[in-house]
């Protein structure tokens, strides 16, 4: 189980993450909405160490983020996909997707490849392993970067608005990638914009708003007039979201 | 004595002369290369004390004639120390720390033109800071740092020239004793020049050719 206990995270004098709780069981998808500044990504980056709390307590499997000799466990377990893909532009797609598998988890290099292969077939790229990521479109980019968190085996998968660089049309195809995970079980924490998306693939609905949790729905009760869209700022932000 | 015009073996005094001031630039640069970065590696791990320490020595370096360095050296060190240095080891001495000074300050920024993206990537997938350096920090900034590197070295052999003023017997000193004995010193001080020129040429070429190899990832191969 991944959970978050009522964490606090401050830059400088703004209060981004003010009591958060949040928990997540395998196999869940949980997407994660609200406004920007809301303080979503910073809760991905949270629950990857890659920011220390100010308050508060993460676990990923019950390894303990903010302990240093639980944080690399806890890293294994989780995988993010970025937001603008932070891929390695002097690596291959398929160098960029075994690094961490044969330096971290030290599968031999072959096996490492072939699984890369596969997982790149998986997403459509089976010809491209040995692209360069600037020999690549945003969506294969993004594509790669799914598979690089993939290669990990990660129990939970962290994606921190994953189409929000992306052109529609890209979008949609790493959307039909991240329906499929999610059909094969996946277990997803999905920081999004994509309000329909998440609609159609979440077990949950979180609703972040100036660092406070406001909601945690299930998603049929989210969008329901008497749950999430009772709560006016949920209702304003939904409004808003679908004249886009 | 009477002055006398060229003899063939000039031309042997001359390329032994070259000999010296390349080997010389070849020792040297190699030393200036392992220690500045290993003094960019202390810094990225912010070793306490010792990185600051590293910074400071760099700006001395950098920020001081490598004449007055050299003279320091030579003429000071053994004043106050008590210890006896030959011209050549004062030599190898001042061109390494120097040569590793700006190796140091080239390296630093290399390490800061990759972006804290990958890093932060690299990181979240268990990467250690070893590992990070290694694999995904070091090739980019080798590739980033070899243009300005290669403008360094051939910098740093026409400086080697400085070396004549301690007794090294160089290319530039074979040129001085030529030009003595000759009095023509348009004819001495043009071929010392040219042969000066050959080798920078060189190395340019050769850092051209490694800079190529190391930016392969960046050049469009089409699609």
């Amino acid at each position: 189980m991944l959970k978050a206990e009522n964490v606090r995270k401050v830059f400088g004098s703004t209060v981004v993450l003010d009591g958060v709780n949040l928990s997540v069981q395998p196999g869940e998808v949980v997407s994660i909405l609200g406004s920007s500044g809301s303080g979503k990504s910073t809760l991905i980056r949270c629950i990857n160490g890659l920011e220390k709390l100010d308050g508060g307590r993460i676990t990923v499997d019950e390894f303990d983020v903010s302990k240093p000799r639980e944080l690399a466990e806890a890293r294994k377990r989780s995988g993010t996909v970025f937001q603008l893909f932070n891929l390695y532009p002097h690596m291959t797609a398929l160098q960029n997707i075994t690094l961490a598998p044969i330096q971290v988890l030290q599968q031999p290099k072959a096996e490492a490849e072939r699984k890369a292969r596969a997982l790149l077939a998986q997403v459509g790229l089976g010809d491209r392993g040995d692209a360069y990521p600037a020999q690549l479109s945003g969506g294969q980019r993004q594509r790669v970067g799914i598979c690089r968190a993939l290669a990990m085996e990660p129990r939970y998968l962290l994606l921190d608005e994953v189409t929000s660089a992306l052109d529609p049309e890209m979008t949609a195809d790493v959307l039909g990638i991240l329906a499929d995970l999610a059909r094969g079980g996946t277990t997803m924490v999905f920081v999004t914009h994509e309000i329909e998306f998440a609609r159609q693939i979440s077990n949950r609905i979180v609703f972040l708003d100036k660092g406070k949790l406001v909601v945690d729905l299930p998603t049929a009760a989210f969008f329901s007039a008497k749950g999430g869209m009772a709560v006016p700022r949920i209702a304003q932000f939904l409004s808003k979201m679908r004249k886009d | 004595m009477r002055y006398s015009s060229f003899t063939p073996y000039d031309i042997v005094l001359l390329l032994q002369g070259l000999g010296v001031s390349v080997g010389l630039f070849l020792a040297t640069s190699l030393i200036g290369l392992l220690l500045g970065t290993v003094w960019a590696v202390i810094r990225y791990y912010r070793v306490p004390g010792l990185w600051q320490l590293m910074s400071f020595l760099a700006e001395l370096l950098k920020n001081s004639p490598v004449l007055v360095q050299l003279f320091l050296v030579f003429f000071g060190f053994p004043a106050f120390f008590r210890v006896n240095m030959t011209p050549v080891e004062a030599a190898t001495l001042t061109l390494s720390l120097n040569t590793a000074a700006f190796v140091y300050v080239i390296a630093v920024s290399a390490v800061e033109s990759v972006g804290r993206d990958q890093i932060e990537a690299a990181r979240v997938f268990g990467l250690s800071r070893w590992q990070v350096l290694r694999h995904v920090i070091g090739p980019q900034a080798s590739a980033f740092a070899v243009g300005p590197l290669v403008a360094l070295l051939v910098n740093q052999l026409q400086v080697t020239s400085l070396i004549s003023v301690i007794g090294v017997v160089d290319l530039t000193k074979v040129g001085n004793i030529l030009n003595l004995r000759t009095l023509k010193p348009f004819i001495v001080w043009t071929v010392v020049g040219l042969l000066y020129y050959a080798a920078a040429k060189l190395i340019a070429m050769l850092g051209t050719r490694l800079e190529n190899r190391l930016r392969a990832h960046s050049a469009w191969k089409g699609l």
